[in-house]
């Protein structure tokens, strides 16, 4: 029951309470009843939640434009209100400077992310042949624990500061979640699939491909996420120290001639992107792999 | 095509002469001549799994040899194919996907995949439910499914391991009569391992009964009953009682050697 009425509990299940206590609308099946709800219902039901958010932008906006100038006029520069903040975002969104940075992060974030795939392979080629990883673990588990942050100074002096340079940061931040996943990914692959695929007849490039590749799916799509997730923070740390364009050098460029409402508007564009990718995949992989929902629930 | 000879084979994990190793089996010699039906009745741990396993070719043997039509098994292929206990359909591929599978590995032509997929479709009764995905089945409709897959590549040994266990009572009657519908109208040379003695009698031409571990043959049983077998019959219950006191015999032994291991 719990699972099919999804996040917001409390509100639905008083909506449901008090549909079915209404003498006049028969209820159906319960499931047809509760699957009724979340075209209209959700939306709504959601609004309850976003009052202490609304409330936090309210005092917000107060304590901005009234409670700190009274104080020190000086200190209200550095908490900008939030309908000035709203203002500088629209400002950038039309003069395309904020549409600019954001395509370099994204960019960036883009190539190393197709360099960071090869940590798939890599990883179903160390879940898959012991030997392999025997030889390629004691290495990976030497590297992983580096932040990619660490490893900004060794970078800019080899690649200078630039797009290579951040690239790779990204890349460090991408390769090992998709790596440790994919590799967790082909070892819990139930051995009587590849059991039942070899008694079929399949040759091992076959099982390779067809089985462990599939198998291994939804945990290297987990990695994935993870991946672009930790790449994503990784991106603005270099950006902040070696770049001329991208949301972490808009922010930090800001600082420099005080426009704090400029940097809140970069941090915002950050986190908003960061949760947009997280839901594409998430929306993507139920999309691609409905079996493996089911598997997981 | 498929007459099953299983010669002098043992199989010892942990190295032959070392210590703690386990002797699975010991000289087990069966032979199934062409498309008939053999149930392996044993107590849980008898090592006929293990038997299936090394027939199947997952598994090498310590000795002796298993063979069909004089060609020995070494590797796992469709000629030797295996149902599991669990299924093991493939989870991302829809019914029609998991019974071509076989078939594809095969190599044959998109369409030829395509008919023989469509009359084991048919065969085990699954028209209708091509298109949908092992979650989206009963555990019935998941055995049909591998039933069909395991038949479609036309296997010469179709090897089950205790197929019908995950099922409840009622559905795994009525499969068992199912398996002996679709195996009358297209015959294969099947080994079967069970411990439910019912389930041997109801569907087998032999049987053979394991001893305790280390497993060997304790008896082999041709049963000549008429099918439909009906359990109400004097003979079948006779042979039931017959099986029943074999098996209680291996029990009894094994529980008194525990206790001679305990003392």
């Amino acid at each position: 029951m719990s699972d099919i009425l999804g996040l917001p509990r409390r509100g639905k299940v008083v909506r449901l309470s008090a549909s079915t206590q209404s003498e006049d609308v028969a209820p159906p099946t319960q499931p047809a009843n509760v699957r009724a709800w979340p075209r209209t219902g959700r939306f709504f039901a959601f609004l309850p939640n976003l009052t202490l958010l609304v409330f936090v932008i309210l005092a917000w906006q107060f304590a901005s434009t009234v409670w700190l100038p009274r104080i020190d006029p000086h200190m209200a520069v550095l908490m900008p209100a939030p309908t000035t903040i709203a203002f500088t975002a629209g400002g950038m969104i039309s003069s395309g400077e904020l549409f600019f940075h954001l395509l370099a992060s994204l960019k960036r974030e883009a190539s190393a992310f197709v360099i960071a795939a090869s940590a798939v392979p890599l990883g179903i080629a160390m879940g898959w042949w012991r030997l392999i990883y025997n030889q390629v673990n004691p290495i990976m588990e030497i590297l992983r624990p580096i932040p990619p942050l660490a490893w900004i100074p060794l970078s800019i002096l080899w690649f200078g500061i630039g797009d290579e340079q951040n690239e790779f940061i990204i890349f460090l931040g991408m390769f090992f979640p998709i790596l440790v996943n994919t590799i967790v990914g082909v070892k819990n692959i139930d051995p009587n699939l590849v059991r039942a695929a070899r008694s079929l007849g399949a040759p091992e490039h076959k099982v390779l491909a067809r089985i462990v590749l599939k198998g291994a799916l939804p945990q290297i799509i987990t990695g994935v996420r993870i991946g672009l997730g930790v790449g994503w923070m990784a991106l603005v740390a270099a950006e902040l120290v070696g770049a001329n364009s991208g949301l972490g050098f808009l922010i930090n460029d800001a600082r420099s001639m005080l426009r704090t409402d400029t940097i809140i508007v970069g941090m915002l564009t950050i986190g908003v992107v960061g949760l947009l990718i997280d839901s594409a995949i998430r929306v993507l992989s139920r999309r691609l792999l409905p079996w493996s929902l089911a598997l997981t629930r | 095509m498929g007459h099953l000879a299983i010669k002098n084979l043992s199989k010892v994990y942990g190295g032959a002469d070392m210590a703690g190793s386990v002797v699975a089996l010991r000289d087990v010699t069966l032979e199934v001549p062409n498309h008939q039906f053999c149930a392996i009745l044993g107590h849980s741990g008898c090592g006929k799994t293990t038997l299936l396993n090394i027939a199947a070719g997952f598994e090498p043997p310590t000795t002796g040899t298993v063979a069909i039509d004089d060609v020995p098994i070494r590797v796992p292929g469709w000629q030797n194919t295996m149902i599991f206990q669990d299924y093991a359909l493939f989870p991302w591929m829809d019914v029609a996907q998991n019974i071509a599978f076989g078939l594809e590995m095969k190599g044959l032509p998109g369409h030829k995949c395509k008919d023989i997929t469509r009359h084991y479709i048919d065969l085990v009764g699954l028209a209708g439910f091509e298109d949908k995905f092992p979650h989206q089945l009963s555990g019935g409709m998941r055995q049909r499914v591998a039933i069909a897959r395991a038949l479609a590549v036309q296997p010469h040994l179709l090897l089950m391991d205790e197929p019908f266990a995950a099922l409840d009572a009622q559905n795994r009657s009525f499969m068992q009569d199912e398996l002996v519908r679709i195996w009358q109208r297209e015959p294969k040379t099947v080994v079967l391992v069970t411990h439910s003695i019912d389930e041997a009698i109801k569907l087998s031409d032999c049987i053979a009964v394991m001893t305790r571990r280390p497993g060997r043959v304790k008896e082999f049983i041709n049963v000549n009953l008429p099918r439909p077998r009906d359990e109400d019959d004097s003979s079948y219950l006779q042979l039931k009682r017959r099986l029943r006191a074999l098996i209680h015999e291996e029990i009894a032994v094994q529980q008194t050697s525990m206790k001679v291991h305990s003392i």
